[in-house]
């Protein structure tokens, strides 16, 4: 999983993963000193993206509505992180800029950083075929009468 | 107030029943979740934490929740737009079609109120919920015994085309390979108009329209809609809502160190592509007119009414009619700024109605003859 792991993918699972999967870790990394302390470049931030969205019909751009997201930037070393994600947890988003970084730095806290992405891509997996399950049950035919 | 009242009040307020306590925002979405999707819809914001706290706040009128929702958002900044995400990525959760019987990528139902009772439901709740418990399980039993027993029995016509998809094709695609839907029209790539930084007045390209349509207040798109007198054909010869669809788009953003896209989240929305045997005055009378709509959350009633509206805004374009009902679009259907009208007609109008009251009564006495000129009785003090 490591090697295959590009950097969006990784701001991907840590940006999905929940507070509960994410702060944990971070803070054991900076209490462990298997990080060092970061320069936080861009405060935890809440505010909106707008989502731009192609329709199908002519296919043009238009502005469906904005997202609320928390973004967070930090430098390591000389490494920065960042991460944005839906919602308005701070402190998530500050690990994750944070765990961004120190994968960015290859520092050897990567391996548990991965396998923490590793494991929310699997519970995302499972959530996902669960949901689509349910969704396939309700699927149904026409018959025509004749 | 005299002072006999204040035992008998603090009595009243000791043996009154407590206030009971609010509802948990997440004890709402899970009730109440149709009507906190349209509060993100109507507010242009998709939050849904937020939204569920305004419409718990605003007691659950949506129009309130929704003007709460958007002062908050006024605080926030901007802090970017997503790169632009195809409506053809939609993972779908519900996808059906009233065009075609059995459409490339299936007719899947999903979660709906379409096929459910409608007959108030006098069950007590936890009785309800054992049934319904029981019902679910009997279900599996059913399924689970079905699919051993009689293996590839459940669909006799199984085959390629028949496969359920993920994220399935546009019913449009399938009109576009019969060539009997336009291309899309030659254009270089507009940057999308933005209503909520520059003023929406007819004239302005479709993108706005679109953005208007998809924060508008669910009934009042749906009175333009259904309540239209210009529909093209008269009331018989209705669209058809080819494709109806419910699911999750991904937001992505520009990866601010490698300049790759990431997605940093994703919303939920319905979207609906209706089709008309008429169409637009510019092109061949082969095609169908086609008109689009989505919003956040599941509404579709509000996407099924802006479609409709789309298809008559497009029908129009270039005629005398089209800043009428573009102006309708664009300045009637925010639900903020139409109820804010309401809002301020019960401000206290004293000094207007009085003056009101004067002429009336000055126009009366005028009416009444030069006889009745005269001072009033009364005046004379």
């Amino acid at each position: 999983m490591p090697d295959t792991l590009t950097r969006e993918r990784r701001s991907e699972l840590l940006a999905a993963a929940t507070h509960e999967e994410i702060v944990p870790l971070a803070e054991r990394l900076l209490a462990d000193g298997a990080v060092p302390e970061p320069t936080v470049v861009k405060a935890p931030e809440t505010g909106m993206v707008m989502l731009q969205v192609r329709e199908p019909v002519e296919e043009i751009r238009f502005y469906l509505g904005e997202v609320l997201v928390t973004e967070c930037s930090v430098d390591l070393d000389g490494t920065p992180g960042w991460c944005m994600r839906s919602g308005d947890d701070r402190v998530a988003a500050l690990a994750g800029a944070l765990l961004d970084a120190a994968a960015a730095a290859e520092l050897p806290a990567t391996a548990e950083i991965d396998a923490l992405c590793a494991a929310v891509a699997e519970r995302l997996a499972r959530a996902d075929a669960a949901e689509w399950a349910e969704v396939t049950a309700t699927t149904v035919k026409f018959e025509e009468l004749t | 107030m005299s002072t006999m009242n204040a035992p008998a009040a603090s009595v009243t307020s000791a043996s009154a029943p407590s206030v009971p306590a609010a509802p948990r925002p997440d004890q709402l979405t899970e009730r109440l979740g149709l009507g906190i999707d349209r509060v993100m819809a109507e507010s242009g914001l998709w939050a849904p934490q937020l939204a569920a706290r305004a419409f718990g706040q605003a007691r659950g009128d949506v129009t309130r929740a929704t003007q709460l929702l958007r002062t908050h958002r006024t605080s926030l900044p901007r802090l970017g737009r997503s790169l632009p995400v195809r409506a053809g990525e939609l993972r779908v959760v519900r996808r059906i079609s009233s065009a075609f019987r059995n459409p490339p990528g299936g007719q899947v139902l999903g979660r709906t109120l379409d096929y459910v009772g409608r007959l108030l439901d006098l069950l007590p709740e936890e009785e309800g919920r054992q049934r319904a418990v029981l019902a679910s399980e009997s279900a599996h039993e059913h399924h689970d015994h079905h699919g051993h027993e009689h293996p590839g029995h459940e669909h006799p016509q199984h085959g390629h085309e028949d496969e359920v998809e993920r994220a399935p094709g546009h019913v449009l695609s399938v009109f576009r390979e019969m060539d009997i839907v336009a291309p899309p029209g030659d254009h270089d790539d507009p940057e999308p108009y933005d209503i909520t930084r520059h003023p929406a007045r007819p004239g302005v390209p479709r993108s706005a329209l679109l953005q208007t349509m998809a924060r508008a207040d669910t009934g009042a798109l749906l009175y333009l809609w259904y309540g239209s007198e210009w529909k093209p054909g008269g009331q018989e010869a209705h669209e058809v809502p080819g494709e109806l669809r419910h699911g999750f788009l991904p937001i992505r953003v520009e990866h601010p160190h490698t300049g790759r896209p990431v997605t940093v989240g994703d919303v939920r929305v319905s979207e609906v592509v209706s089709f008309h045997s008429l169409t637009r005055a510019s092109e061949l009378p082969r095609h169908l007119d086609v008109g689009y709509g989505m919003c956040f959350g599941h509404n579709e009633r509000k996407a099924i009414s802006m479609a409709g509206a789309d298809i008559l805004l497009g029908h129009y374009e270039g005629t005398e009619r089209a800043a009428g009902l573009q102006h309708d679009v664009l300045l009637t259907l925010d639900g903020l700024d139409i109820t804010g009208y309401t809002e301020h007609q019960k401000l206290p109008h004293h000094a207007e109605y009085r003056s009101v009251l004067e002429r009336a009564t000055a126009a009366a006495a005028h009416q009444a003859g030069p006889h009745r000129t005269g001072p009033h009785p009364g005046d004379t003090a």
